[in-house]
């Protein structure tokens, strides 16, 4: 054992004053070591075994910082003020035409606009948060089964990948709240990054883009908001459109719905044989959310939303696979150049 | 979850084509995923009489069978006496049995809607023809057993379907039973064809067992067998009941007829006394269990004596799958004395099971809170058919009807008595709340305009108890089983629902004309994209988590990012600190592709544990842009400058000024460790002096570590810090001259260590005179080889805005701007 040390040691020198470091790793001592394992007892192999790993690793180490300590000393600086190097002429920018927008981004943009014209103004979602936010104040009481459907990413310190915008809701009902106090309503779109922890195939990405809704008054209903909703897709679409409601559960809104259109004309879609979207869930606020957000409920009534953005883009372009947007594939990218 | 239409129609009258009946529950209670026609599965199996059963010679196991099908069977070849030829190799065939006979032509019901369904002929097997096949339960697809052939008990004529006799006529509706997650009651098929009998506006028919909430047990035939039950602690249990049967017939099997129920919805039958207690689970969603009381005795210290209590520490149990469990103090635990014999809701143990010696069972019928159920769901990772249900919250009141009901089906199925007197521990009762709602409060929500009577109506369809409070308030008591409603709103749902929300008018808010503010941020970013979009750039957007190694070899550390405890791969197991990792990690692998000069570029967050927390005490995100470019082939001239090329065009376009200044070595940012210090720079903004962000080269270790071309450079920038410098811009335009221009380019030679931007600079400085306009670009830069020194070559345009400059003018305008520079850096001009 006192021989590894030794070795180690001398090794570790040699390495530090070396040209080409690597080749120490060669070196017979090395060699005599790791054949002594054979002439041991089988009950010390192991530890000994464990300690020539150890050195291994150490080597390693010492090789790589000193490999890139050379490859360092050579490298030279320059002038980061001029417009291009030495003895070469002015630089060209990439060609334009070759350029291209994220789908996904175009389509956030395209939403954001026809929402604020519509009235809304529009915030961008976190993307990492804690649980009072995701959960405590949208009615999900502690070990409550509906946080099942969200299988949510946590952190060691117990902060969580939002996966619904919806974690933005308290936010905005507390900014609004001085708003709606003096007479106002509350008209917010939250988009952004939401995250699930699932497998990923050509249909579910655990990384996804969101749009919430949220929208309180004196006299908000849920026709309102069927209405609200319709008028965001036959704007975004520009036709009109038939739209279909399927009860559901949220914790945070009472009653809860799905919200689906027919498909429109421009996605194929016939009047004649009626093909149903699913869009987005929906519903108005539950009390006990306004309530976390010091808003009286028994004054004001609210309606939320939250859909995908993904969703919207493959149907629009016919995109196969989920998986593309996140893949940073030149090949897909300037299919949209 | 299964629902059999059939079992429904036992509880409520549906006569409505089944798609119709798809779409009102799908408008009014849940989405159905799917939709499976039973009938069609089991159009052709006819039940048949064996009527001559001959081993075939040749065969040790193969018997030629005669079948007599009533004649109704049409094209099969028949002998004399009218009856068809199947042979068969289960060991119970014998003749006079009533079997289930697949004719030619049939698809095995086991592999109905299977990739290669399997289809039936007439076969010879050694020689003699075999029309179809005698069916085992399993090829009938209702439970595992295939060693003999199913034999039907019941006395039905020849010739008969199989699926008329044991109505299987049916459709399954699968259930997306993720939105019931608050109706403990739709997990049971009373339950559910209670809504349906709501929504499709018929009558309910309760069984009488089950409108009786406290059922008379009777007299036990010998009441003397003793069994305690106490709850401990009434925060874990509303109820617990129990009673002791005795006699059970573990052989027995429950009615053929309850098993196809129980195999349509996805239970397999096992025996009469498994099956009662799956019954009549899947029937009211009221889990049960049974123990061996004798074992259970035992354990207990001589005597029957259950608690429900919470686990204790370094509580340990053996449960019935075999696995041995530790029990937290959050798990509720079924004892019998001290001794844990049951995790509650979840499994019972190993110390309790029912075995082929078991004369006596305790049969169980309880609830239990959710949370804690679903705490141990998480933690044992146990997700049985039961305590999927207990985790709803199942309702107290049930447990007596369903218990009554396992004891009088224990006995007509399995021959058991009841020896023991019912145990019922009950604390948690609770008053059903009176609701008041105003009708106008109902209307307002919705945006409808329902009459008293509609309301009243619909609620009382659904069995709420009504009262009204003149004139126009309703007061509303919910059944037992509907725990879920508690406040207005929930019935304010319940009557949206019901009457369905598709029928109220889509309306718009009303608002004023203030005009909305885009998101300023939202558009500035945008502007970002399309600028950089120009610049021939590609947007890309990438993971927020990364993998552990790829900031390793961004020069990153580790335990500066937020780690996903939970991830699903270590791909993703990191916030990323910065952005550009990520698309470093991208252009290998288009580089792969064939792609070999391209940008990537990136707008988003990134999330550095050094940032802290905000106010909310949430991470401080940082919003970021960052570029990649990359030349496989190289053009000459370092890449730093294509980076920069970009920047430049970036910061003009917006019309921001900045300057570039060296970085130290060490520097602590996230965003500067990946950049190699020698060739990278800080960028500022000139105006406020902020920092703006860093472009550069990336340090030899990262281009190995991503296996970068040689010709790659980037540069990452705070968006937010853009934007401020962006908002304070103010138009900077500068009248036209009318008079022309005149050009002259100088040629400064220079240390190799003077910059271009100190002759920019002290050019720029010597341009004071306001008369003239003074434009300084760059011509060349040349460095000779080996050489010490460079030649830096500018062209200086001027203009005057009153008059046409003369040649002398011109001169020594451009003589005392060179002298200036000579000054300052010490250059020749040559």
């Amino acid at each position: 054992m006192q021989n590894i040390d030794e070795i180690g040691k001398q090794l570790i020198t040699q390495i530090a004053g070396s040209d080409s470091p690597r080749d120490v790793l060669k070196a017979p001592e090395l060699k005599q070591l790791y054949g002594v394992i054979k002439t041991l007892p089988s009950g010390q192999r192991a530890v000994y075994g464990k300690r020539i790993n150890e050195l291994k690793i150490a080597l390693e180490s010492a090789v790589n910082a000193r490999e890139s300590e050379l490859e360092s000393a050579t490298v030279e600086s320059l002038d980061i003020t001029a417009p291009w190097d030495v003895n070469s002429g002015p630089q060209n920018l990439l060609l334009t035409e070759n350029g291209s927008q994220h789908p996904l981004t175009k389509e956030i943009e395209n939403v954001s606009d026809i929402f604020t014209r519509m009235g809304f103004e529009v915030i961008e979602s976190r993307q990492i948060d804690d649980d009072h936010h995701m959960f405590g104040t949208l009615n999900f009481p502690d070990n409550h089964p509906a946080r099942d459907g969200y299988d949510t990413f946590r952190t060691e310190e117990g902060f969580i990948a939002p996966a619904h915008t919806s974690t933005m809701q308290n936010r905005i009902l507390q900014d609004g709240k001085k708003k709606l106090e003096s007479g106002g309503q509350i008209g917010v779109v939250a988009i952004g990054r939401c995250f699930r922890n699932e497998d990923l195939d050509a249909t579910h990405e655990h990384t996804f883009h969101q749009c919430e809704g949220v929208f309180v008054s004196e006299t908000a209903t849920l026709g309102q908001m069927l209405g609200t909703l319709r008028s965001f897709f036959e704007a975004y679409y520009g036709q009109s459109l038939n739209i279909r409601t399927q009860p559901s559960y949220f914790p945070f809104v009472e009653p809860g719905l799905e919200f689906a259109i027919e498909k429109p004309a421009s996605l194929g879609g016939s009047s004649k044989d009626k093909e149903w979207l699913e869009m987005l869930g929906c519903g108005m606020i539950h009390p006990n959310v306004l309530i976390a957000a010091g808003i009286d409920p028994k004054k004001y009534r609210g309606f939320a939303w939250g859909g995908g953005i993904e969703r919207l883009v493959m149907l629009k372009y016919g995109i196969e696979d989920i998986r593309h947007f996140e893949s940073g594939k030149l090949q897909f990218l300037r299919e949209f150049a | 979850m299964i629902i059999s239409l059939n079992w429904l129609k036992k509880f409520t009258d549906i006569d409505m084509p089944v798609d119709e009946l798809v779409k009102l529950i799908g408008a009014r209670l849940v989405e159905i995923e799917n939709v499976v026609d039973l009938g069609e599965k089991y159009k052709d199996a006819l039940i048949v009489k064996i009527v001559e059963a001959k081993k075939l010679e040749g065969s040790d196991h193969l018997n030629v069978t005669k079948i007599d099908d009533g004649g109704v069977s049409q094209n099969i070849e028949r002998d004399e006496n009218g009856h068809i030829q199947v042979v068969c190799g289960a060991p119970n065939v014998r003749a006079q049995q009533l079997v289930v006979w697949l004719p030619p032509n049939s698809v095995v019901p086991e592999t109905y809607g299977a990739d290669e369904p399997f289809l039936l002929g007439a076969r010879k097997l050694l020689g003699v023809t075999s029309n179809g096949m005698i069916a085992s339960a399993r090829e009938l697809d209702l439970y595992d057993e295939h060693e003999g052939i199913f034999e039907v008990e019941d006395d039905v004529r020849t010739g008969t379907t199989f699926a008329s006799v044991y109505e299987l006529d049916d459709f399954l509706l699968d259930i997306e039973n993720k939105s019931l997650t608050h109706r403990p009651d739709c997990f049971g098929i009373v339950g559910f064809a209670r809504e349906v009998a709501a929504i499709v506006g018929k009558p309910f028919h309760t069984p009488r067992w089950l409108a009786d909430l406290s059922p008379n047990f009777g007299n036990s035939e010998s009441g003397d067998v003793e069994i305690n039950v106490a709850i401990d602690d009434p925060e874990l249990s509303s109820r617990y009941m129990a009673v002791v049967m005795s006699e059970a017939d573990g052989n027995r099997k429950s009615p053929i007829i309850i098993q196809t129920y129980l195999a349509r919805v996805g239970v397999r039958p096992i025996s009469a006394v498994v099956d009662v207690t799956n019954y009549l689970m899947m029937l009211t969603g009221q889990p049960l269990h049974a123990f061996d009381y004798d074992k259970l005795v035992a354990v207990g210290g001589g005597k029957a004596d259950i608690h429900v209590r919470a686990g204790l520490e370094n509580e340990e149990l053996g449960l019935l799958d075999g696995k041995k469990i530790k029990i937290s103090n959050e798990d509720i635990v079924i004892s019998a004395g001290e001794t844990a014999v049951a995790l509650a809701g979840a499994m019972g143990g190993a110390n309790t099971e029912i075995d082929e010696n078991t004369k006596n069972i305790v049969i169980e019928s309880a609830t239990f809170n959710l949370y804690n159920l679903r705490a141990t769901q998480m933690r044992h990772g146990i997700f049985s058919e039961a305590i999927t249900r207990f985790t709803k919250g199942q309702p107290a009141d049930l447990t007596a009807p369903v218990l009554f009901e396992a004891s009088r089906l224990m006995n007509e199925w399995a021959g058991a008595k009841t020896v023991s007197k019912v145990a019922d521990a009950y604390p948690g009762k609770v008053e059903t709340p009176v609701i008041h709602v105003p009708q106008i409060q109902i209307n307002e929500t919705l945006g409808c305009s329902l009459d008293m009577l509609q309301i009243t109506d619909t609620l009382i369809n659904a069995e709420f108890e009504i009262d009204v409070e003149a004139p126009y308030r309703v007061l509303v008591k919910a059944p037992y089983w509907r725990a879920d409603v508690h406040i207005p709103e929930d019935v304010i749902e319940e009557v949206g629902r019901l009457n369905g929300f598709d029928n109220i008018t889509p309306t718009l808010p009303s608002r004023d004309f203030t005009a909305v503010e885009p998101n300023s941020f939202d558009v500035f970013r945008s502007l970002l994209r399309k600028i950089l979009v120009r610049a021939g750039a590609n947007e890309v957007l990438s993971y927020s988590f990364v993998h552990g190694n790829v900031l390793e070899k961004a020069g990153q550390e580790v335990n500066n990012s937020y780690k996903i405890v939970n991830s699903i791969s270590p791909d993703l197991q990191y916030y990323r600190q910065t952005l550009t990792p990520s698309l470093l990690d991208l252009v290998h692998p288009n580089v792969k592709q064939g792609f070999d000069n391209f940008a990537l570029f990136e707008i988003n967050k990134a999330h550095s544990k050094k940032d802290g927390l905000n106010d909310e005490k949430v991470p401080i995100e940082s919003e970021l842009v960052s570029l990649v470019v990359a030349n496989k082939n190289s053009q000459g001239g370092a890449p730093y400058y294509l980076a920069k090329k970009i920047l430049d065009y970036l910061c003009e376009s917006l019309g921001v000024k900045i300057r570039y200044e060296p970085i130290e070595k060490d520097s602590d940012d996230p965003i500067t460790k990946t950049f190699e210090y020698r060739r990278s720079a800080r960028l500022f903004d000139v105006q406020s002096g902020d920092i703006i962000g860093v472009v550069g080269e990336y340090k030899n270790s990262v281009i190995k570590g991503f296996k970068l071309p040689q010709s790659v450079a980037g540069f990452e920038l705070s968006s937010a810090i853009l934007f401020d410098v962006y908002k304070k811009l103010k138009p900077d335009y500068k009248p036209l001259s009318r008079y022309p221009s005149s050009e002259r380019d100088v040629c400064f030679q220079v240390n190799e260590n003077v910059t271009f931007s100190q002759i920019i600079n002290s050019a720029t400085n010597a341009l004071q005179q306001e008369k003239y306009i003074a434009v300084v670009t760059p011509i060349d830069i040349y460095e000779p080889v080996d050489g010490t020194t460079k030649n830096i070559t500018v062209r200086i345009k001027l203009t005057a805005t009153d008059h046409t400059l003369t040649g002398e003018e011109v001169n020594n305008y451009v003589d005392s701007i060179s002298n200036s520079v000579v000054i300052k850096t010490g250059a020749t001009i040559i």
